[in-house]
């Protein structure tokens, strides 16, 4: 060990007060790191957690027109073929009314390709009664919430009332029937939003009830998981341009859109939410650092005829400088791989301690509602844990540079004559 | 006749202080042979420090030449272990116990090994302080601090020790007891010493005694 960082070591955990002092500016930057982490991680975890909803419930990309698109499969043959596709399915959509026993509600409804739609999407992971093979073109499934609120169960009838009916139903003089469909299944995806109102029938029965012919409103994409959304969506979006006019129609607005381009908006306020935090966060690590510089000034201030005396052992100032910059170095490190474990301990028991603080508070509720979740996500991007090691590490380098700057610009004589 | 361990000529030396310049040093000449043992007096303020640190290479004169042996840089002279140094406020380092503050000299100079370790054992042996070896400056009398200084001085088999009024913190019997020491120490290894002291009787027991005075040195 060369003999600065030995110094520097037993400077730095020496016993007595300036072990306090070291310990402050390591659990100073340990907490930090500690914020950091967990911060970052449990946002990343909101991202995470959406982004496999969405994926789940519409696939890696969808593929759109501005109208409808009349012919599908030979839409989703073109697909099919671009590298890095799984599978594809076409879908529609829409609002209905839908009632049971005079009781209306106003769902969203989503028509699905029952031939394709397991490939593409897992929805059968999110059923938690009947079955998804079940679904024929006089049954529907219906979300936990939707169902709750309007009492039905597995087995009971409910009525749907389409915008179909009113374009009829303004021409001719006829009474309008509501088609009646059997509840088969319900599902729940963890997510408010998409369990608090939605249907999902056949694609043939949605085509039906919108009269849409062969029309369907777009193609989900599922892609392998090796794959970059972003990349597939734009080699999809170039095939498309080829095709077009040659093995397909030529359709206006035709364009792939990933899970990310979609929900953009949503996404965007995450990633705000997240840098902000973060920047917060990096400001306790700076503070920290400001903390072992002073500590370290202070050191130098104190050691100064020792310095003397080092250069009279025949230290070199680069070494001398060496010995305060890697205190500086040290905190950091011992604070960062602390702050780390802390931070990993913390998000290890996480669905403990907001249990705990829930109960406490009482407000599990009110948590569920607002984030959506049940439990507290947790997604540590390897990215996130780069940029945490690396500031704490650099800004505690930083640190210990001014103080050991400062010592070596000491001329060994004026060192030594200071009282 | 052999080479000096230290031969220095014509050394000039002033500090700037305000508008005034004071002349410390006017054209100092001084020659240490091996073994040889020199002391130097002088008033306070006379520049005997000063001296001290040109010939200890920490610092160099405006005018005039040192040389150590046959090397002339002093960057070189303090990266070898030519030279001990040992301080009126001991200078030992804190953290470190009375071991590792002799070990000290030896790892900055690099090369720590077996044989350092027994060096450090045998030192703190000569100096009376074997009991005493893991124990922190805080832990140890000042005279016991300056004993530590003056086997880290020695521990890297130096040419020549200067000492810059080493007793000048201790009380008179252990200041004895140190220059002895010091003085038994130098004539064992072989080592040469320049001492700077207050003390006459201590002065009278070097081979050679010099005074600074109007910034040259004079024979006693
Ligand atoms: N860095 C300096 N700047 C200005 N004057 C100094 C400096 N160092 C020493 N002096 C002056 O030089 C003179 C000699 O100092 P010094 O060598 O320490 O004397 P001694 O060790 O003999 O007491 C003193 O008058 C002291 O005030
Ligand atoms: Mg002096």
């Amino acid at each position: 060990m060369p003999w600065y960082l030995y110094l520097a070591l037993k400077q730095l955990f020496s016993s007595g007060q300036r072990l306090f002092f070291t310990l402050i500016s390591i659990v100073s930057v340990a907490l930090g790191v500690m914020l950091l982490i967990i911060v970052m991680s449990v946002m990343g975890g909101f991202r995470y957690e959406i982004r496999q909803k969405i994926v789940d419930t519409q696939g890696d990309l969808q593929v759109r027109a501005s109208g409808y698109i009349q012919n599908a499969s030979s839409l989703e043959k073109v697909i099919n073929t671009v590298p890095g596709v799984l599978a594809s399915t076409a879908f529609a959509q829409g609002v209905v009314m839908l009632e049971k026993d005079q009781k209306p509600s106003f769902p969203s409804i989503q028509g699905l390709d029952m031939r394709t739609v397991e490939k593409v999407i897992p929805l059968n992971r999110y059923i938690i009664q009947g079955s998804l093979q079940d679904l024929d073109d006089d049954s529907v499934i219906l979300s936990s919430q939707l169902a709750l609120s309007l009492g039905a169960r597995v087995g009971n009838a409910v009525q749907i009332y389409t915008p179909l009916m009113l374009e009829v139903a303004k021409g001719q003089d006829e009474v309008l029937l509501p088609t009646e469909l059997k509840v088969i299944g319900i599902f729940e995806i963890g997510h408010q939003q998409l369990d608090s109102s939605t249907v999902i029938v056949t694609l043939r029965r949605m085509q039906q009830l919108y009269g849409l012919g062969h029309g369907v409103h777009g193609i989900n994409v599922r892609i392998a998981a090796s794959e970059d959304a972003d990349l597939v969506t734009a080699r999809i979006n170039a095939a498309l341009q080829k095709a077009q006019g040659k093995s397909i129609d030529i359709m206006p607005g035709l364009w792939a859109r990933s899970w990310s381009e979609l929900n953009q908006e949503f996404l965007w306020v995450l990633q705000l939410e997240k840098n902000i935090m973060t920047v917060i966060l990096l400001a306790v690590v700076i503070v920290s650092a400001f903390l072992t510089m002073s500590l370290l000034l202070v050191l130098v201030l104190k050691k100064t005829r020792e310095i003397g005396l080092l250069g009279a052992l025949g230290a070199t100032r680069k070494q001398i400088a060496l010995c305060f910059c890697l205190q500086g170095v040290s905190i950091g490190v011992v604070g960062t791989s602390l702050g780390l474990i802390f931070g990993f301990t913390f998000l290890h028991f996480r669905n403990d301690v907001v249990l705990l603080v829930t109960r406490f508070t009482g407000s599990q509720a009110i948590l569920e509602r607002f984030y959506q979740f049940s439990e507290m996500p947790a997604h540590t991007a390897f990215s996130d844990l780069v940029i945490v090691v690396i500031s704490a590490i650099v800004l505690s380098t930083l640190a210990g540079l001014i103080p050991a700057f400062i010592a070596a610009r000491l001329k060994p004589v004026e060192a030594l004559r200071s009282e | 006749m052999s080479n000096p361990v230290l031969f220095a000529q014509a050394l000039v030396k002033s500090y700037q202080s305000g508008d005034r310049r004071l002349e410390v040093l006017r054209g100092v000449n001084l020659q240490v042979l091996p073994g040889e043992t020199v002391s130097i007096r002088g008033e306070s303020g006379s520049g005997k420090s000063t001296l001290l640190h040109l010939l200890a290479g920490l610092d160099s004169p405006e005018n005039g030449s040192i040389v150590w042996g046959k090397e002339t840089n002093p960057d070189a002279v303090r990266s070898t272990g030519y030279l001990g140094m040992v301080f009126q406020a001991f200078y030992l380092i804190p953290e470190l116990n009375a071991r590792d503050n002799i070990l000290m000299a030896k790892r900055i100079q690099g090369g720590l090994d077996q044989a350092a370790y027994a060096r450090a054992d045998e030192l703190l042996k000569k100096v009376g302080l074997s009991e005493r070896a893991n124990h922190l400056p805080s832990q140890l009398s000042g005279g016991e601090c300056q004993r530590v200084a003056v086997a880290r001085s020695l521990m890297n088999f130096p040419q020549v020790i200067v000492a810059d009024e080493p007793t000048g913190n201790l009380d008179e019997q252990t200041g004895d007891s140190v220059i002895s020491l010091l003085i038994d120490l130098c004539a064992d290894m072989k080592t040469s010493l320049v001492l700077v002291t207050h003390n006459p009787s201590h002065a009278m027991r070097t081979q050679r005694q010099l005074i600074l005075k109007h910034g040259v040195l004079l024979e006693a």
